[in-house]
């Protein structure tokens, strides 16, 4: 008999647990929902139009103007996101700013993410 | 070189096309900066009981009143209500024709734009520019190109395109204003699927076809993807001209949602009635002539 109850007890345990977990499950589900946004919005952002052009910006095209600036090539044609050639007259503004642009939008997604993660509760984090 | 926003609204009696498509011209001002001006397209019918509030958000109004053959759709507000009604959007393919402008940019009537991405689009080398890739804010389908059909063509989305006067963007108005007249050929030569005349569709076979008929790539606009929020999800808050807090459709179960905010991104919200009730919000954020 006791055997049993204490069976039971551990149910009950098991199922605390349990609606635990997918309580944390649906926090999850909201939490994955808005960094899933907040990267989109850090894809779109992350966008450089010039000369004709559209440049999507990220690590790779820095370190290739690095490159091209530090090469002392101070012109260059290059491909947009387009797979079109666009010809690039200042290479070190460009460099600027796609540098500036980059370091802005992944900050502020790392300040948005940082507060996203800090806080489990999610009217927190909406300011509801 | 002259730039234009266009926005076109046909009421129904259903939705009020025409107070949305002020509310997103006022978004579109308070966060771009870089063109002319914002231009209404509507009808007679449609303009008159709105006059007074469309001067007040639009620079400029284009009447056309072409007859539009019936176009039956299903508006859904969430999973609560659905209603079919007429749906209004056989004027698009004459754009080219109707803009005043050398660069047009168009939006649809319930595209916010909430940052500054799109004034990238303006000079331009690429005579047209549209999106395929798309992403549902619900994150029901994952970053994405849809297809019109598995066995067809890449689907682009005519929520919001630019062009510029052109060869290109001329031949390209003339085969979609073709296509809309023969749908129900090259609905069947594309296998569509829906009994609905899309502007999607006909951008997509129009463009299919100026290629060559062959693969093909269109530039796309500069934002990577379109943000798309369906029909099942709604409005929780709007919070300013940048700030929107969305219920999202819980991808397993779609009666269910889940909040998320959208700042600094722009917001294709296809539940009209969500938008509806949300009008007084929507209007005083934006940003009047």
């Amino acid at each position: 008999m006791s055997d049993i109850t204490k069976e039971t007890e551990t149910s009950k345990e098991d199922l605390q647990r349990l609606e635990k977990a997918l309580e944390f499950s649906n926090t999850m589900k909201t939490f994955n929902l808005n960094k899933n946004n907040l990267k989109v919005k850090t894809q779109n952002l992350l966008s450089h139009s010039t000369s004709g052009g559209s440049f999507t910006v990220d690590q790779s095209l820095i370190s290739f103007m690095n490159f091209v600036v530090s090469s002392g090539k101070t012109e260059i044609t290059l491909l947009d996101k387009n797979g079109i050639p666009v010809y690039i007259e200042d290479t070190e503004k460009f460099l600027d700013d796609i540098s500036s642009l980059y370091f802005e939008v992944v900050n502020d997604y790392y300040n948005e993410y940082q507060k996203l993660k800090s806080s489990r509760k999610i009217e927190k984090v909406l300011e509801i | 070189m002259s730039r234009g926003i266009i926005i076109f609204a046909q009421n129904n009696e259903y939705i009020n096309y025409a107070e949305q498509a002020c509310a997103c011209a006022g978004y579109a001002r308070r966060s771009l900066s870089l063109f002319d001006e914002i231009c209404l397209i509507t009808n007679t019918e449609t303009l008159a009981p709105n006059e007074t509030l469309i001067n007040e958000y639009f620079d400029r109004v284009i009447i056309s009143d072409n007859f539009q053959p019936e176009n039956i759709r299903l508006f859904k507000d969430t999973t609560d209500k659905l209603e079919y009604a007429p749906f209004k959007n056989m004027s698009r393919s004459e754009v080219y024709k109707l803009s005043p402008y050398d660069e047009t940019l168009v939006i649809d009537a319930d595209y916010f734009i909430m940052n500054d991405i799109l004034d990238q689009v303006w000079n331009s080398d690429n005579d047209v520019m549209i999106n395929s890739k798309y992403r549902d804010i619900s994150g029901r389908h994952k970053e994405n190109i849809e297809y019109i059909d598995n066995f067809s063509i890449p689907m682009y989305w005519a929520t919001v395109f630019y062009f510029k006067k052109s060869d290109f963007a001329e031949n390209l108005f003339t085969l979609i204003s073709h296509i809309k007249y023969n749908y129900k050929y090259y609905y069947y030569l594309y296998n569509c699927s829906g009994n609905l005349y899309r502007n999607d569709f006909a951008f997509s076979m129009a463009l299919h076809i100026l290629n060559g008929s062959v693969a093909f790539d269109v530039p796309s606009l500069p934002i990577n993807y379109l943000n798309n929020s369906f029909d099942l999800d709604d409005i929780y808050r709007v919070n300013s001209h940048n700030d929107v807090i969305m219920y999202c459709a819980d991808a397993e179960n779609v009666s269910s949602h889940i909040l998320s905010r959208f700042k600094d991104m722009d917001l294709h919200i296809m539940n009209k009635k969500a938008i509806g009730r949300f009008i007084d919000d929507l209007l005083s954020h934006g940003e009047k002539v």
